[in-house]
């Protein structure tokens, strides 16, 4: 359905894409539907504004939580129970 | 150039037969050294996770520890050539929801019946161009330590979905299926988290003086 340009109707536009953009961001978006967010994101400023911050959180959490190197005692207990083969597994007591 | 290190081609060879493996003939030493080479390599991630999650190293050394005892156990039920990642993930989450969060007794998150409720919260929360740029940029200039103590700071579930998706890079179906839960959860809990992650970052970002007082009201 081509869209009327005399029709105001970027607001209702704008709410339809804010609700997918977590999902754009994530890159779930169906391949329709992600077409039709590019577009709008094309000609809105206010929406590709609210996209960049999404962009830029997910960004930000990715860079905080860089990958640690696990403690080299724990990484040896763990390869001792897995080479020692007879392996019992100790379950924790549930209160 | 040499080397003792096995060649990329050994490797990529020994990795194709572990993901074609029979694992009914397999012998006990030979599914050790096979979960050895394909479990192992993931300790890091699994205890970076680990910590994210339980917030401590103590707590997070026993939850890997656990993590590892269960997949270790349960190896011959691990499909081979599927995803061993995704698969230890679960056994990981589980193990935290089991031991750690029963202990805590902490009270559930709830967010099933908010599933509808951030959709329209969102579609109204269309604002100006000028500020959102401008709090994109205090955002920005935060030290790591903030993000990840904003992190700490919210639920756990939301804590959990946002690390899987922005960290680990898991899909919605993945996360879903790590966490036992509808991938409408899983949106739920991604779309809330980071609200609340981004409320905390603007508060800290003021805090500092990044935001200019006031801005943001």
């Amino acid at each position: 359905m081509a869209q009327d340009p005399r029709q105001p109707d970027d607001a209702v536009d704008c709410a339809g894409v804010l609700l997918r953009l977590f999902e754009f961001v994530d890159n779930e978006t169906e391949p329709v539907d992600r077409a039709r967010i590019q577009a709008h994101l094309d000609e809105c400023g206010s929406c590709l504004a609210e996209y960049d911050r999404d962009l830029l959180l997910k960004a930000l959490v990715r860079r905080a939580c860089a990958r640690q190197s696990a403690p080299a005692q724990l990484r040896s207990q763990i390869l001792t129970r897995i080479t020692s083969t007879q392996v019992t597994v100790v379950r924790r007591t549930e209160s | 150039m040499t080397t003792d290190q096995p060649a990329v081609e050994e490797i990529d060879a020994q990795a194709a037969a572990d993901a074609a493996v029979d694992v009914a003939t397999e012998t006990p030493q030979e599914r050790s050294a096979r979960f050895e080479r394909e479990a192992m390599p993931l300790l890091d991630q699994m205890y970076s996770a680990a910590l994210r999650t339980t917030r401590n190293p103590t707590d997070a050394e026993d939850l890997v520890q656990e993590t590892y005892a269960k997949a270790f156990a349960a190896f011959h039920q691990y499909r081979p050539g599927t995803n061993l990642r995704a698969w230890m993930y679960r056994i990981l989450t589980n193990s935290y929801i089991n031991s750690y969060r029963k202990k805590q007794r902490q009270p559930l998150q709830s967010d099933a019946a908010e599933v509808e409720d951030y959709q329209l919260a969102r579609a109204a929360s269309h604002s100006s161009t000028g500020l959102r740029s401008a709090e994109a940029e205090a955002l920005d200039h935060l030290p790591d330590s903030d993000v990840t103590r904003a992190l700490a700071s919210i639920g756990e579930d939301f804590r959990m979905a946002v690390y899987l998706a922005d960290v680990e890079g898991f899909s919605y179906k993945e996360i879903a299926d790590i966490m036992d839960t509808p991938i409408g959860t899983v949106m739920s809990r991604l779309h809330r988290g980071r609200k609340q992650l981004r409320e905390l970052l603007t508060d800290y970002a003021a805090e500092r003086g990044i935001v200019r007082a006031g801005e943001g009201s």
